[in-house]
């Protein structure tokens, strides 16, 4: 009998966006990609039981029934342009595609429902396969997931590791098994290393003074999960109430951004004074393959939150932990995306 | 001379005519957080030929 080893999980998802939360991507808007972790998507089917009622003249259950369903699933990834173009437009919501072979660019800023835009982010599917076919192990498409948020990490060193993408995403619980998607072929990626970056934080380019030792920036979406089953939200299966509900929608709640790094700290470091005169400016950060692929993230208005002088491999170092806050013309973030990769999240 | 980089958006609340961009993330990013969304460009104006 063969051991199912788990590098031979194949993943793809959508890269164009569904049309509803229920009706899934098909193979010629998904792409494939390689990851780094090891956890699967699994489908969570809640049960629950009778134990509780009265009626039946003891304490225990006579009956389980299927509630609901969850899907949840984690990607990380060495950071390239394509997944980045991917994770600005879908976790932020809100894309406006322009230029045209090599070079599209992705213009992302999140949702605002007060200028009338949804609540509801871009739906994608995301399956995954194990031997799909007569020998199959694995092989399942999750309908109707969305970015719950990304973690950008960038660290000092020469590998691949030092420049990473988190992508946490989030489903309706809608699984279709088998998924009956033809894997695509792998998608070529223009990695984005850590030696590519340039860093400007309130005035401040921490590159060109050979300050900047990590750096992470993120966006949470804070999903409401449990707001997607409302009556009516449907089920697993279409018109069976026994086969357990579904979420009708993924609305964001409380979002949030985030932004620290550790830099050096040396003579006419301005860190600690920022912090005390709580000065506002912006930061930016750039990541590039070449001149038709790289990521620029701007957080329009960050102070800083706190400014801690320690240490790092024996260097005095300072860590900052940054506020972003929504600046009255620009938002809070916008992140310019370019690939040669077109109809991301169209 | 290269020929302008645009996109079309639509209003906020989907009211009003659509307008050309310049793609510029310092025009598009204070257009979409105020509501501005991309839509397709406009259909060109269609003249009937009139035959005197």
């Amino acid at each position: 009998m063969s051991t199912t080893r788990l590098q031979e999980v194949l993943i793809c998802f959508g890269k164009q966006k569904q049309t509803d939360i229920s009706t899934a991507n098909t193979g010629a808007g998904m792409w494939r990609f390689g990851k780094l972790n090891a956890a699967l998507a699994n489908p969570k089917l809640n049960t629950e039981n009778d134990a509780e009622e009265y009626g039946k003249g003891h304490e225990f259950p006579t009956q389980s029934f299927q509630t609901s369903w969850d899907v949840t699933g984690t990607l990380e990834k060495y950071l390239g342009a394509e997944i980045a173009a991917w994770a600005m437009a879908f976790g932020l919501g809100k894309v406006v595609k322009s230029g045209a072979t090599p070079n599209f660019t992705y213009t992302c800023t999140p949702l605002m429902p007060a200028s009338g835009d949804a609540a509801e982010l871009p739906y994608f599917s995301f399956v995954e396969q194990i031997r799909p076919g007569a020998g199959v192990v694995l092989d399942r498409m999750a309908v109707g997931c969305v970015v719950e948020g990304w973690t950008i990490a960038i660290g000092s060193g020469p590998g691949r590791t030092n420049s990473k993408i988190t992508i946490e995403f989030a489903g309706s619980g809608k699984v279709t098994e088998p998924s009956g998607i033809v894997m695509p072929a792998a998608t070529a990626e223009k990695l984005l290393p850590s030696a590519s970056l340039a860093l400007s934080i309130d005035g401040v380019d921490y590159v060109s003074n050979k300050n900047i030792v990590s750096l992470e920036t993120g966006w949470k979406n804070n999903v409401r999960m449990d707001g997607g089953f409302y009556p009516g939200s449907g089920f697993q299966t279409a018109g069976d109430a026994t086969s357990g509900a579904i979420r009708g929608r993924l609305e964001f709640g409380n979002r949030q951004g985030t932004l620290h790094f550790t830099a050096r700290f040396e003579s006419g470091s301005t860190e600690l004074t920022k912090l005390k005169n709580q000065t506002t400016g912006t930061a930016v950060i750039s990541l590039t393959y070449d001149a038709n692929n790289s990521l620029e993230i701007t957080w329009h208005k960050v102070s800083f939150a706190t400014a801690e002088v320690g240490e790092t491999d024996g260097i005095v170092t300072v860590a900052v932990e940054c506020l972003p806050m929504f600046d009255a013309a620009n938002g809070i973030v916008s992140a310019v995306a370019k690939c040669g990769v077109d109809n991301i999240c169209q | 001379m290269s020929e302008r980089n645009t996109v079309w958006l639509r209003p906020p609340w989907g009211e009003g005519e659509p307008k050309e961009f310049d793609a510029r993330p310092d025009v598009l990013v204070p257009a979409m957080v105020a509501g501005w969304s991309q839509c397709a460009p406009p259909e060109p104006e269609v003249k009937e030929h009139v035959h005197d």
